[in-house]
C-alpha cells in the first residue's frame, strides 16, 4: 500500500495508511502528551490531551484516534493546542482530591508530570473532587477512585491484555467509575490480582499495596521473574537494598508485554523475609551454627572426597534446581561429572514431566523448541490438553484467551475439569482422568476416516504411516467413548474443528505428570505428524514449563541422562566429545534421578547428597519417606536462599542468592534465553550460587576458576551449540535448534520422524476402598510446592485455604455443605480440608489445590518414577473421603 | 412493572436464550427484559454475560450507562421532576421538595408497594411549561403545590396516605 505523506511540526513524514497521527509523531521522535494512550491497548480518545491542529483546515483532533491523511500539516504544540491542553489538565485537577499531595504515586503520577510540563500551577477553578471510598481490604491493590481520571487504561488492560473482565465503566457522567460487577470489592470479583491495571494507571487511583514501605523506590532495574517458565520481564524498585515493588518492564517485544500475574507482581515480597539464610551454617553437636565460608566449604569438600574414596562415586549425588540460572546449572553438573566422576545429578523439574520431555527429545531431537507465545495468537487452531494455564502459567493463559476472544481462533480444551479457559473455548472435551491418549488416537482415527491428513508432510518427513493407518482403522470409537466418557459426537465435533488445520498443542502437567503421560505424548505427536502440525510458526507443541529455568536446567545437563545441550550420555560419540571438551574420562554409568536418589539413600547406598535450591521435603511425594532417606545420609549439604524443611536436616547449609541478587540467565518455555543483572546485593554473607560453586571447584582441587559470569558463559557458548549465542547481562537471544531430523533441515539426507503404535485402552483397576479420583493442581497464588510464595506476606494475608473441590452430587451423597471439613485419604497418607462445592465438577472427581497447608497434599501420592510402566503418576490418585465432625 | 418477588425466572431465561451467542444483541436483549419486567434484575447480569460471551462487568456497564435501562425495580408510575435552569428559576426546587414530602420518597427511591418512583432529570425539554414534571410519558407544567397534589391524586395517591 502507498505511504501517506504529511508534515508534523514542519517535518516531512511518510507512513502507512491507517497509522494514527500520534504514532506517526512518536515514531519520528515528536512527543505529544497523552494520558489514555498505551501502545499495547486499543486507542479510545478519552482524555483529549493528545490534541493536535491541522494548520490547513484549522481542525483540532485527538491524535491517538485520528489516522493520518495525505498532505496534513500538523502542529502539535501551537498556542491554541497548548491552551486547550492546559484547560483539560485544569479540569482534571479540579476534579482531584487534596490527598494528591501525599499520594504514593508521587512524581511518577503522569497527571502531575504533564501539569508540571505545561506549567499548570494554580488551576483557578472551584475544586469539585469526587470522593469515593478507599478500597484496601485485599493485600495487593489499593483503589482510590477519587483520583481516577477515567482514562480507561485499567479497563482496557483488564479486557484486552489479561482478558479477565473484572472491571468496566459503571454509571454515567460525573458518577462514572471503573467498577466490578455489583460494585463488589476486588476480592469478591473475578479479578486475578495480576496488577496489570495498576501498572498502567497514570495516576494514584490504583496502587500496589505495600506492607512495609510507602513511597517511591530509590532505584529501579530490569530483571526476569523468578517464578514460572514464562519468564516475564520485570522492573524491580528497591529501597536500601530491599525490593519494594515490581512492575512489568517497558521494553518492547517481551513475552509478557505490559502484563504480569499475581505471583510476579506481588509475591516477590518473600525476598525480604527474616527466614532468608544469611550465613553459612555447620551442624555442631546436633545444632546448626554459623561458620565462615571457608570452614563450611572445607567440611563439604572433605566430606565429599572421603565418602568418594570409601564408597566410590556412585555414593554421591547432586540435586540441582530449575530455579537456579543456566550458568549455575552448567557448573553444578560439571562438578558432578568432572570432579566426582558420576552422573548422579538431577533437578527438581523431574516432576514436571522428564519422561515426556525425554520422549519428545528422542522423537524431535531438539527440533521445534522455539515457540514464541505470540505464535498462539496467529495459530490456525489451538488444542489445550491437560493444562490450566490461566492458573499455572497465567501469561500463557492471557495469550490463549486473546487468541480465542479477540482473534477468534478455534480453541479446544481437553480437561476433566471445567477450567477457567473452558468458557473461552469453542469446545470442551470433559474426558475421564488419564484417558487423553485414547481421545487423541480417536480423533486421529476420525480424521483418517475422513481422509483428512497432510500427505505431503507425511511423505517428506515421516516414516511408518502405513502401520499407523492400520492402527487407526482398528480404533473402536464406541470403546474409546466408554473409556474416555466422551460422546462420539463430541469427538466428531473436535475433529471438525481440527480438520484441514495446523494445530498448536498446549501441554501441561495434566499430561506431563499423569499415569499415561508418555502414551498421551505418543498419540499427540502422531496427530501432529499426521496433520503436519510441526515445524512452523503457531503450530507444534507448546510445553508449559512450570519453573522459571526448567528448560535451561535440562539444556545444561542437570539430569542424569543429559549432557549439556540435552545430548544423550549413552551415546558413545557424544560422551567422547565431552571427554575431550573437559579433558577428563566420563562415567558411562547411568546416574540416579531424584527418585532413585531417595531410594538409594533408603538402602544406605547413597551416602552424601548436595542439594542446591530445592526443598524435596516439601515438594516430593511421601515426605516421611523423604525425611527418613535424608536422615540416612552421612552428609547432607543444602544450598538455598530460605530456611526450609530441608535445610533443617542438613549438616552444612550454604546461603545462596535469589535471582534478584545476582546476574545470570534463564531460558523460558518459548526457548528465549534471557540474561539479567543483579538488582540488589545478597543479604548478609549470602553469595550468588555460581560463586559458591566456583569456590567448591577450587576446594575440590580443580585447576580452572570462574571469576565472573563471563567466564562461565564463554565456556557454555563455546561448548554447547544450542547456546552459542548466549549473551551478557540484559541480552536476550534464542536457543539454536540442533535437531538431526529432516523436518528441521531442508536437505533430505537426515532422519525421518517415526509414527508410534496406536494404543486406545488400558485396563483400569477399580479400587473399591478408594472410590474418588483426586486431581492435584495448582492455583495462581502459589508456584510449585509454595516454598517461596508461602513466605510472601501478601499471599499469606490473602488467606486462601486451598479448599478441596467436590461435585454437588458427591457432596450431597456425603451430606456435605460448603465449608465442611473432610478427611481425604489414599493408601499413602491423609489430609484434612474444607470442601467447596462445584456444580461443574463430574461426580467421582475431587480437585485438591497443591502448595496449601505446607503442601501436605503430596502425602496422598505414591513416590514412583514418572513414566515407568506401573507408575500411577503424580497428577491423580485414588482417595476416600470422610466427613469430619466439628 | 413486575415486583421483584414476582419475577418469572423461566420467562427471563427464555428471553436470554433467544439471544444466546449473539454478543451484538446485548442492547435489544436488555431492552426486552426492561420492557417485560420494568427493570433488569441484578441477579441476571452474570447469566446474560455468559449467554452472550461477554464479561459481566461489560453488561453492568451498558445497563448503568443508559437511562432507559435500570437495575432497580421501579414503581408503576415513574415521576420525573425537572432540575433544569428554567424550572429552577421558576421555583422547581420547592416543587421537588413538596413532591418528596407528598410521596414520602427521596430522589431515586421507589415506594414499597412499587406504585411510585421519584427521579430527577436535567431538563425535560418543556421549559416553556416550567416548572415541569412527567409521570411516565405524560407532561405536566406550570406546577404549584396544589397542582402537584391533584396530579398525584389522579394516579392514586391519596392525601395523607403513605
Ligand atoms: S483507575 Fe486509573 S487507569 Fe483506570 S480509568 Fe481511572 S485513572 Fe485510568
Ligand atoms: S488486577 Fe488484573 S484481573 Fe484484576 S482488575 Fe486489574 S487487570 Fe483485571
Ligand atoms: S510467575 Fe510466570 S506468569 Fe507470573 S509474572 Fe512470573 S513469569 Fe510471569
Ligand atoms: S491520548 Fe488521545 S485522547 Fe487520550
Ligand atoms: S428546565 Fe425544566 S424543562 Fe427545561
Amino acid at each position: 500500500m502507498e505511504e501517506i505523506s504529511l508534515t508534523i511540526n514542519g517535518k516531512n513524514i511518510s507512513c502507512p495508511p491507517g497509522t494514527s497521527i500520534l504514532k506517526a509523531a512518536l515514531e519520528n521522535g515528536i512527543k505529544i502528551p497523552t494520558l489514555c494512550y498505551h501502545p499495547h491497548l486499543e486507542p479510545v480518545g478519552a482524555c483529549r490531551l493528545c490534541l493536535v491542529e491541522d494548520e490547513k483546515t484549522g481542525r483540532i483532533m485527538a491524535s491517538c484516534v485520528t489516522p493520518v491523511s495525505p498532505n496534513m500539516v500538523i502542529q502539535t504544540d501551537s498556542p491554541i493546542i497548548k491552551k486547550h491542553r492546559i484547560n483539560i489538565i485544569r479540569l482534571m485537577m479540579a476534579n482531584h482530591p487534596e490527598s494528591c499531595i501525599v499520594c504514593s504515586q508521587g512524581n511518577r503520577c503522569e497527571l502531575r508530570q504533564i501539569a508540571a510540563e505545561l506549567g499548570v500551577g494554580q488551576i483557578g477553578l472551584y475544586p469539585m473532587p469526587h470522593y469515593t471510598g478507599l478500597e484496601e481490604a485485599n493485600p495487593f491493590i489499593i483503589r482510590d477512585l477519587s483520583k481516577c481520571i477515567l482514562c480507561g487504561k485499567c479497563i482496557r488492560a483488564d479486557h484486552e491484555l489479561v482478558v479477565v473482565g473484572a472491571i468496566d465503566y459503571n454509571l454515567r457522567g460525573f458518577k462514572s467509575r471503573p467498577s466490578t460487577v455489583h460494585e463488589m470489592p476486588l476480592e469478591k470479583s473475578s479479578c486475578t490480582f495480576c496488577g496489570t491495571c495498576v501498572s498502567l494507571c497514570p495516576t494514584g487511583a490504583l496502587s500496589l499495596k505495600n506492607t512495609r514501605y510507602v513511597g517511591s523506590p530509590q532505584n529501579e532495574s530490569s530483571t526476569i521473574c523468578g517464578f514460572c517458565g514464562v519468564g516475564c520481564s520485570l522492573v524491580m524498585g528497591s529501597v536500601d537494598g530491599q525490593i519494594i515493588e515490581v512492575n512489568p518492564s517497558h521494553k518492547e517485544g517481551t513475552v509478557n508485554r505490559s502484563t504480569l500475574c499475581v505471583r510476579g507482581h506481588f509475591s516477590h515480597d518473600f525476598l525480604n523475609v527474616s527466614e532468608r539464610l544469611t550465613s553459612p551454617l555447620i551442624r555442631r553437636d546436633g545444632e546448626l551454627s554459623p561458620a565462615t565460608w571457608d570452614e563450611a566449604l572445607e567440611v563439604v569438600a572433605k566430606g565429599l572426597k572421603s565418602i568418594k574414596k570409601k564408597n566410590g562415586p556412585q555414593s554421591l549425588a547432586f540435586l540441582g534446581s530449575s530455579k537456579c540460572t543456566v550458568e549455575e546449572n552448567y557448573l553444578f553438573q560439571k562438578i558432578v561429572r568432572v570432579i566426582l566422576g558420576t552422573n548422579n545429578v538431577d533437578n527438581c523439574s523431574y516432576g514436571s514431566g522428564k519422561a515426556v520431555i525425554n520422549l519428545i527429545n528422542e522423537k524431535l531431537n531438539g527440533g521445534g523448541r522455539i515457540k514464541p507465545l505470540a505464535g498462539l495468537e496467529a495459530a490456525e487452531m489451538i488444542f489445550v490438553v491437560g493444562a490450566d494455564p490461566t492458573q499455572s502459567v497465567p501469561v500463557v493463559g492471557y495469550s490463549l484467551k486473546r487468541a480465542s476472544n479477540m482473534k477468534r481462533i478455534p480453541l479446544i480444551v481437553a480437561d476433566p475439569r471445567k477450567t477457567d479457559l473452558v468458557s473461552f473455548s469453542s469446545l470442551w472435551l470433559p474426558l475421564a482422568p488419564h484417558s487423553d491418549f485414547a481421545m487423541l488416537n480417536a480423533l486421529a482415527a476420525i480424521l483418517y476416516k475422513r481422509q483428512s491428513y497432510d500427505i505431503d508432510f507425511i511423505n517428506k518427513f515421516t516414516e511408518g504411516f502405513d502401520l499407523y493407518c492400520d492402527g487407526l482403522s482398528s480404533v473402536d470409537l464406541k470403546k474409546v467413548s466408554r473409556f474416555t466418557g466422551l460422546d462420539i459426537k463430541l469427538m466428531e465435533k473436535a475433529a471438525d474443528l481440527i480438520e484441514g488445520k495446523k494445530i498448536a498443542f498446549v501441554i501441561g502437567h495434566g499430561i506431563m505428570q499423569q499415569r499415561y503421560g508418555t502414551l498421551a505424548m505418543d498419540a499427540l505427536l502422531n496427530l501432529a505428524l499426521m496433520t503436519g502440525s510441526l515445524g512452523g510458526d503457531g503450530q507444534g507443541i507448546y510445553l508449559l514449563a512450570r519453573e522459571n529455568n526448567q528448560m535451561g536446567a535440562w539444556d545444561m545437563g542437570a539430569a542424569p541422562d543429559f549432557l549439556p545441550g540435552r545430548q544423550s550420555l549413552y551415546n558413545d560419540i557424544i560422551r567422547k566429545h565431552w571427554e575431550q571438551n573437559w579433558e577428563v574420562k566420563l562415567s558411562p554409568d547411568p546416574g540416579l534421578n531424584i527418585i532413585r536418589m531417595i531410594e538409594e539413600a533408603e538402602k544406605h547406598n547413597l551416602k552424601a547428597l548436595y542439594i542446591m535450591g530445592e526443598n524435596p521435603l516439601r515438594s516430593l511425594p511421601q515426605p516421611k519417606r523423604i525425611s527418613n532417606a535424608l536422615n540416612n545420609l552421612e552428609l547432607l549439604i543444602v544450598q538455598d536462599i530460605l530456611d526450609t524443611e530441608t535445610t533443617q536436616l542438613a549438616d552444612v547449609v550454604l546461603p545462596g542468592a535469589a535471582f534478584s541478587e545476582k546476574g545470570g540467565t534463564f531460558t523460558n518455555l518459548e526457548g528465549r534465553i534471557q540474561s539479567f543483572e543483579p538488582v540488589v546485593s545478597p543479604p548478609g554473607e549470602a553469595k550468588p550460587d555460581w560463586e559458591i560453586l566456583d569456590l567448591l571447584f577450587a576446594k575440590m582441587g580443580y585447576s580452572k576458576r570462574y571469576s565472573s559470569l563471563k567466564d562461565i558463559r564463554a565456556e557454555i557458548s563455546n561448548l554447547v551449540p544450542m547456546y552459542s549465542e548466549l549473551g551478557g547481562n540484559g541480552v536476550e537471544t534464542w536457543i539454536k535448534e540442533t535437531s538431526n531430523m529432516r523436518l528441521f533441515h531442508p536437505d533430505r539426507e537426515r532422519e525421518p520422524i517415526h509414527f508410534s503404535p496406536v494404543i486406545t485402552t488400558k485396563n483400569e483397576k477399580s479400587e473399591k476402598d478408594y472410590p474418588f479420583t483426586a486431581i492435584l493442581g495448582s492455583l495462581r497464588y502459589h508456584l510449585g510446592s509454595g516454598t517461596r510464595t508461602g513466605y510472601s506476606d501478601r499471599i499469606r494475608d490473602f488467606g486462601l485455604k486451598g479448599e478441596a473441590e467436590m461435585s454437588s452430587e458427591d457432596s450431597a451423597g456425603l451430606n456435605l455443605k460448603e465449608g465442611d471439613k473432610v478427611r481425604i485419604s489414599s493408601p499413602y497418607g491423609s489430609i484434612s480440608r474444607e470442601v467447596t462445592i462445584k456444580r461443574d465438577l463430574s461426580p467421582g472427581l475431587i480437585f485438591i489445590p497443591i502448595a496449601f497447608q505446607n503442601n501436605d497434599s503430596r502425602q496422598l501420592i505414591e513416590l514412583t518414577q514418572l513414566g515407568e510402566a506401573d507408575s500411577p503418576g503424580w497428577k491423580e490418585c485414588q482417595v476416600k473421603v470422610e466427613k469430619l465432625e466439628t | 412493572m413486575t415486583k421483584p418477588e414476582e419475577i418469572d425466572w423461566g420467562q427471563l431465561e427464555a428471553i436470554i436464550d433467544k439471544h444466546r451467542g449473539e454478543s451484538w444483541a446485548l442492547i435489544p436483549l436488555l431492552q426486552d427484559i426492561q420492557e417485560t419486567f420494568g427493570y433488569i434484575p441484578e441477579e441476571s447480569i452474570e447469566t446474560i454475560a455468559e449467554a452472550l460471551n461477554l464479561f459481566a462487568s461489560q453488561v453492568q456497564g451498558v445497563i448503568s450507562f443508559y437511562a432507559g435501562l435500570s437495575l432497580k425495580p421501579k414503581g408503576k408510575y415513574v415521576i420525573k421532576a425537572c432540575r433544569g435552569t428554567a424550572c429552577h428559576v421558576k421555583g422547581g426546587r420547592s416543587i421537588l421538595r413538596y413532591m418528596k414530602k407528598e410521596l414520602g420518597l427521596d430522589e431515586g427511591e421507589t415506594s414499597p408497594d412499587y406504585k411510585f418512583t421519584l427521579e430527577t432529570v436535567a431538563c425535560l425539554g418543556a421549559c416553556f411549561l416550567a416548572p415541569a414534571m412527567m409521570v411516565n410519558r405524560a407532561y405536566f407544567g406550570k406546577l404549584s403545590p396544589p397542582k402537584v397534589t391533584s396530579i398525584l391524586a389522579e394516579y392514586g395517591k391519596k392525601k395523607g396516605e403513605d
